[in-house]
């Protein structure tokens, strides 16, 4: 294969500037290199993925297919602009692949068609054993080019009952790619294995495992097939729940019953100094850490309901937040967003069922996210913010669920069988 | 971490173009990231690293036998959880308060486990399914205790109740209906190993 020019980046290079007009897109079809249907069959898939990708954020127009069928083809290294202006496009991502021996490669060409400028020029190699994970990488890159980072290349973690059995009701983790697809599965061991925890390293997941008989937080290290016991230094007569680590992986908040009454508390990432953060004799649970680290929201039945209440990260400065909301507010996930400070949570907010909320910190409005999708529980923010993950509740089957943020477009992901819960969206 | 993967993408063994990403309010300074040689590129690493199929636990984890618990159900019952020398007790919806009922049944545990002397007992607060997840656990967690503490006052020796909570987790019966419910909210005993 002949090697790619090297590429001469124009700097600076003009932006893809979100907040004006929407940009609208143009993605062919993915040209292959090669003939052979292996080849051609990466292509498809890149088209397809990488349309889906940046489809997702909502960012973006699309010229439709039915315009780019009616111009020549595209050269993907020498666009014929005009043509591409006269379907309106803004920007043209050009993709080629081919395949050699099970190796992939997949070259990337962005450009900005108005002024024929070359934005980004990326080459990708690799194993094909998971073509969409090429698509999830180009569109990534795309999405620098804007003000928000992609999120194509991130995973979900979720809890599912699929492997159980009728002698065996085990629950285990899993993960799959931002969009459902891909599901592995993390622990085997027969029993209840819940509420996963990403750290922010994406290379280790916190959990609460039955497998010796109380409830303890593990530690899962994904790519090293190991897992640490006890994180929380549980004594055997206390047990923990809700594991959550900060924003910078340093810390790790979790509830635990070792004082005689769960409370929340807070250690080294790696178990190391426990300190109790809550001290009453209510329900202290489910803690989640500011992005800045610094705060810590947890949900309290001290006021006699379930509500979310504040802190900062000594356990000062404790203040109820869900007022108005609902009789029963649960889940907190504190929102990484720059532009956005809120936090989702689990609210009922009629009698019977659950749904998801987002309360905005600085004005305490709460806006509904589900409304009628069953009952579902358990939000966990996408890395930028944009969207939600969690699980809902429809025909007697639970399903992850991913919504924007502001509750306008729902997917469901189809992830497999089982009911699949307790979503936690890592990096 | 996108400039850092970036930088390891094969064929870049060129300073990578400064990205100058727009924001709202100006421009950012360019960021520069340099090319790593010999290192992995990203696309490698999503593809090959992560192994297909179930990520190995290691060795050190061992399936445990039966339910998950350390537990084995009291002999002599009929259905698990109902019946038997140590019944189960039942709450009403988010309260972990013990019912008269439950108290009467409880005295009755007390005196079959003063009969009993080397049986150590794991009570297991159980939640229905209308709640959340997290909330449940810990109130599974005050439905064991609250059951362990009025056992302990009538003098069941502490060394023999431990409690563990299930929160919604594991539901007696998932039927979903108000009677299921009923059932689901309960303090289960088990023998502890």
């Amino acid at each position: 294969m002949r090697p790619l020019p090297r590429p001469q980046e124009p700097q600076p290079v003009e932006q893809i500037v979100i907040g004006g007009a929407t940009p609208r897109f143009a993605v062919p079809e993915c040209v292959p290199r090669r003939n052979d249907e292996a080849s051609q069959a990466a292509c498809r898939t890149l088209t397809q993925v990488l349309r889906s990708d940046l489809r997702f954020e909502n960012l973006f127009q699309f010229v439709p297919d039915s315009l780019m069928g009616a111009i020549p083809p595209l050269d993907p290294q020498a666009p014929r602009f005009d043509d591409w202006k006269g379907i309106g496009a803004k920007i043209l991502v050009a993709t080629q692949a081919e395949v050699v021996n099970g190796e992939q490669t997949v070259e990337l060409r962005v450009y900005f068609v108005d002024s024929g400028q070359r934005m980004l020029q990326r080459r990708y190699a690799g194993r094909a054993v998971n073509p969409r994970s090429f698509a999830h990488q180009a569109s990534d890159d795309i999405m620098t080019l804007t003000q928000y980072k992609g999120v194509a290349r991130t995973r979900i973690a979720f809890v599912s009952d699929r492997d159980a059995t009728k002698e065996r009701r085990s629950k285990e983790l899993y993960i799959v790619d931002y969009d459902g697809f891909n599901p592995r599965r993390v622990t085997v061991n027969g029993s209840l294995n819940i509420l996963p925890a990403w750290r922010p390293d994406g290379a280790a997941l916190a959990y609460v495992s039955y497998r010796q008989g109380t409830p303890v937080v593990y530690l899962a290290k994904i790519f090293e097939g190991q897992s640490v016991a006890n994180l929380s230094g549980e004594r055997a007569d206390s047990q923990a729940f809700s594991p959550s680590f900060s924003p910078d992986g340093k810390s790790l908040a979790f509830a635990s019953n070792r004082s005689g009454s769960t409370d929340v508390w807070v250690a080294g990432a790696d178990g190391s100094q426990p300190r109790r953060l809550t001290t009453t004799q209510a329900k202290d649970t489910a803690p989640c850490f500011s992005p800045t680290g610094n705060e810590i929201a947890f949900t309290s039945d001290r006021s006699g309901t379930p509500q979310l209440w504040l802190m900062d990260d000594a356990g000062l400065n404790v203040r109820r937040l869900t007022v108005a909301s609902g009789n029963y507010n649960d889940g907190c996930a504190w929102s990484p967003a720059k532009q956005h400070s809120e936090i989702a949570y689990t609210a009922r907010l009629e009698a019977g069922g659950f749904d998801i909320a987002v309360i905005d910190l600085a004005t305490r409005q709460v806006r509904q996210i589900t409304q009628g999708r069953g009952s579902c529980e358990y939000p966990s923010w996408a890395p930028n913010g944009r969207h939600l993950a969690f699980s809902c509740e429809r025909n007697r089957r639970w399903e992850i669920t991913v919504a924007d943020r502001e509750g306008r477009s729902f997917q469901t992901l189809a992830t497999g069988p089982g009911n699949n819960v307790q979503p936690d969206w890592g990096p | 971490m996108t400039l850092r993967s970036l930088s390891r993408l094969p064929g870049t063994s060129l300073v990578l173009a400064a990205l100058v990403l727009a924001t709202a309010c100006g421009k950012r300074p360019p960021a520069l990231a340099t090319a790593t040689p010999g290192e992995t590129d990203a696309a490698r690493d999503r593809a090959g690293r992560i192994p297909e199929g179930p990520l190995p636990e290691g060795p050190d984890l061992r399936p445990i036998e039966g339910e998950g618990t350390s537990g084995t159900d009291i002999p002599g019952g009929g259905y698990p959880g109902e019946g038997g020398p140590l019944a189960d007790i039942h709450f009403e919806y988010d309260s972990a308060a013990l019912s008269d009922l439950a108290r009467a049944v409880l005295e009755k545990h007390a005196l079959w486990l003063q009969g009993q002397r080397d049986a150590s007992v794991l009570i297991e607060g159980h939640c229905d399914e209308r709640g959340t997840v997290e909330y449940n656990l810990a109130l599974g967690e005050q439905r064991a205790r609250a059951t362990r503490e009025y056992l302990l006052g009538l003098g069941v020796d502490p060394a023999r109740l431990r409690v563990v909570s299930y929160g919604k987790e594991r539901p007696l019966d998932p039927g979903g209906d108000d009677a299921a419910r009923a059932k689901n909210r309960r303090a289960h005993f088990s023998m502890a190993r």
